[in-house]
């Protein structure tokens, strides 16, 4: 594999993030072509955490913004300061040029700046996290097209403000909706889906060095035959590890259906999903798999 | 940087016109990246060229599964040949000596005849599309059945959107002054921004009531598979099964793998392939799920061939109250594709009256054409 890309499976993984060669491609292209990187996946699998992981990388700062339904661009993108520009036409009522005045309240002073025009006016490239955009409307999503094609964003009265660095911007979902043929041709993609059985027990060593191996792997083994039932929600990385540390508070070295039983509601967020779980046995969950 | 040959650019169009054909949504700006990352000279390394296109080609998850085995298949034989074969064609370019080569790939990158005879089969093209979108269900051949799915997917898709955008677009409403005013007082009591009157979103409701009885055999399992698909889509669609009995098949539909979906069907649906009493099951349909599933949001739609044993009165009746408690009554019957098909069986000339629509079901085209009768609603 390329030099930089070996490099960055290596910093990520100092940065305590797993990356395969796969995904670390994905992020190689994401730096050199400078196209926005959209990450779907189930919930869980560290879609979010990478784009944190790739501001550290960077050495830069991470600017984030989380959809919701009703985003819009005044939340997203900018604002004007209407009490500024009020008390700046009272303060300046006996000024006769009024277009001079004019001009005056609809200048970048008096722009309230959101997170996209933030990114795109930074001093250095920052990380731009456009996190489970498939909760905004499918409005807010034209908006973000000329950001994403042109790194360019237009404010009415002031004209195109082209970016003054170019950030590394990642979108991610969560596939509830799904999203427009136009963004998603603006973007490089990537299915994040969740780890192999090796690898997880990787993260889970990574995450929480105190560990015992044997219950890591007691842990992987129980969740990935956990998802291959008929879940509401299927567990992900982040369950796995919250469930290890968990156990390691209780200071468990063997899972025992008892244990399952109390400590089941940090892996399992539905009603009967943990009926389900509750009615088996520990060992159904135990049998080795790969 | 390095120089890439003009039938290696040839052979890289080849490639994004076979994905293309396999429904993946790529333009010039697509082909214009990939020819980037091949004057990068990530070409010499298959991982590093497989994972960069991979990047920019796929543009969702059905993408992304299937880009490997595209990849692998059609430049299986470029890989194969020796590395340092390949080596040998790269050279350096005279005015960046350090870091930039050549790469003389053309005339080893021809295609043998025989492979291009073999990729010409495998290739399916625009004709190939509409060929399959006519194709009658139970004449579908197993090597098109997976190209049919991926078809229907991406059409379902496209249509789904289509959907989106024209409901967005009808849910402006008039000025809301209450909010406006609430709204201005950060402004100094100046309404700069309106506040809109949103329409209440009608959300579509679709009720799929599908005939897995034994004469529907080779439509029914296409019929599910289709409804399967459109579920990804709208969030608010229901499914039954009936043959001598009703099932409700939508919990089962929760599953996100489509294998696991397709057993539990299987397990839980008993009456597949049995006989046909389509009278009984919509009057369990009405007296079970009814109050539930029929209102006037609710779009029902029975997939079915008409052929019933039971009572006709009992099937009269029991769509006379369906239509009286729903907006719209569709009637998808996929013997209605046939030629000199004419509604003349008993059940089906007491229905007719009482339908909204009465349309063929027989091939992926006329499944495409509900979204008309869906946009109405």
């Amino acid at each position: 594999m390329n030099k930089e890309i070996n490099a960055i499976i290596k910093d990520f993984y100092n940065n305590d993030y797993i990356l395969n060669e796969e995904l670390a491609t994905s992020l190689f292209l994401l730096k050199n072509l400078e196209k926005p990187l959209l990450l779907e996946g189930n919930p869980g699998v560290g879609k979010t955490m990478l784009a944190k992981t790739l501001a550290s990388h960077l050495g830069t700062n991470l600017i984030r913004l989380q959809c919701y339904e009703g985003l819009d661009v005044s939340t997203s993108i900018y604002e004007w300061n209407y009490q500024k520009q009020l008390l700046h036409i009272k303060l300046f009522e006996s000024e006769k040029d009024k277009k001079a005045l004019e001009n005056q309240i609809f200048s970048m002073d008096y722009v309230l700046q959101r997170p996209l025009l933030q990114s795109i006016r930074a001093d250095k490239p920052v990380v731009l996290l456009i996190d489970e955009i498939d909760r905004a409307d499918e409005e807010f999503e034209a908006y973000l097209l000329e950001l994403l094609s042109d790194f360019q964003i237009s404010i009415p009265e002031l004209g195109t403000i082209k970016a003054t660095t170019k950030p590394f911007v990642i979108l991610t979902s969560n596939r509830t909706r799904e999203l427009s043929d136009a963004l998603r041709r603006r973007c490089l993609y990537h299915w994040v889906d969740f780890p192999s059985k090796a690898k997880e027990i990787d993260i889970i060593a990574k995450k929480l060095p105190n560990i015992d191996q044997v219950l890591a792997t007691q842990v992987v083994t129980f969740i990935h035959n956990l998802r291959k039932s008929s879940l509401h929600k299927p567990p992900g990385i982040a369950e796995s590890l919250d469930w290890a540390k968990t156990l390691l508070l209780m200071n468990v070295d063997n899972i025992t259906d008892e244990i399952v039983h109390n400590t089941i509601g940090s892996v399992l967020k539905h009603k009967d999903d943990v009926d389900f779980v509750r009615n088996k046995t520990v060992q159904e969950f135990l049998f080795p798999i790969d | 940087m390095v120089e890439v040959t003009k039938t290696f650019k040839e052979r890289l169009i080849d490639f994004t016109m076979y994905c293309r054909e396999r429904q993946f949504v790529l333009g010039p700006q697509e082909t214009q990246d990939a020819f980037v990352i091949a004057e990068n000279g990530y070409v010499l390394e298959r991982k590093l060229f497989q994972y960069s296109l991979k990047a920019i080609f796929c543009k969702r998850k059905e993408h992304f599964d299937r880009f490997d085995e595209m990849f692998d298949r059609f430049w299986s034989r470029f890989y194969e040949e020796k590395l340092e074969q390949r080596k040998k064609q790269i050279k350096l370019i005279k005015n960046e000596p350090d870091t930039a080569t050549v790469i003389f790939l053309g005339a080893k990158f021809n295609v043998p005849k025989k492979e291009k005879k073999i990729e010409a089969k495998q290739t399916k093209g625009a004709n190939e599309s509409i060929r399959l979108r006519m194709t009658d269900f139970s004449k579908v051949d197993v090597s098109d059945k997976k190209y049919l799915e991926e078809l229907a997917l991406e059409l379902f898709h496209q249509m789904s959107m289509r959907f989106k955008r024209r409901l967005e677009n009808s849910n402006k409403g008039k000025v809301n002054i209450r909010r406006t005013i609430r709204q201005s007082i950060g402004k100094g009591g100046l309404p700069l921004d309106l506040a809109f009157k949103k329409k209440r979103k009608e959300k579509r409701k679709v009720v799929f009531i599908l005939d897995i009885s034994g004469s529907m055999d080779t439509y029914s399992y296409y019929l599910l598979r289709y409804v399967m698909i459109l579920k990804k889509y709208f969030k608010s669609l229901e499914f039954f099964t009936f043959s001598t009995k009703l099932t409700h098949v939508t919990p089962l539909l929760r599953q996100n793998n489509e294998q696991e979906v397709l057993k539990q069907i299987s397990v839980n649906v008993n009456s597949w392939s049995s006989g046909t009493k389509i009278g009984e099951s919509l009057t369990e349909f009405l007296s079970s799920y009814g109050n539930r599933f029929l209102s006037q949001k609710h779009v029902v739609v029975v997939l079915s061939d008409g052929l019933e044993t039971g009572s006709v009165t009992v099937l009269k009746e029991a769509v006379k109250t369906i239509r009286r408690k729903c907006k719209t009554l569709v009637w998808l019957n996929p013997l209605k594709g046939m030629k000199n098909y004419q509604p003349i069986q008993k059940g089906i000339i007491n229905v007719m009256p009482h339908l909204d629509a009465f349309e063929s079901a027989h091939n992926l085209d006329s499944l495409l054409k509900l979204e008309k009768l869906l946009m109405d609603v």
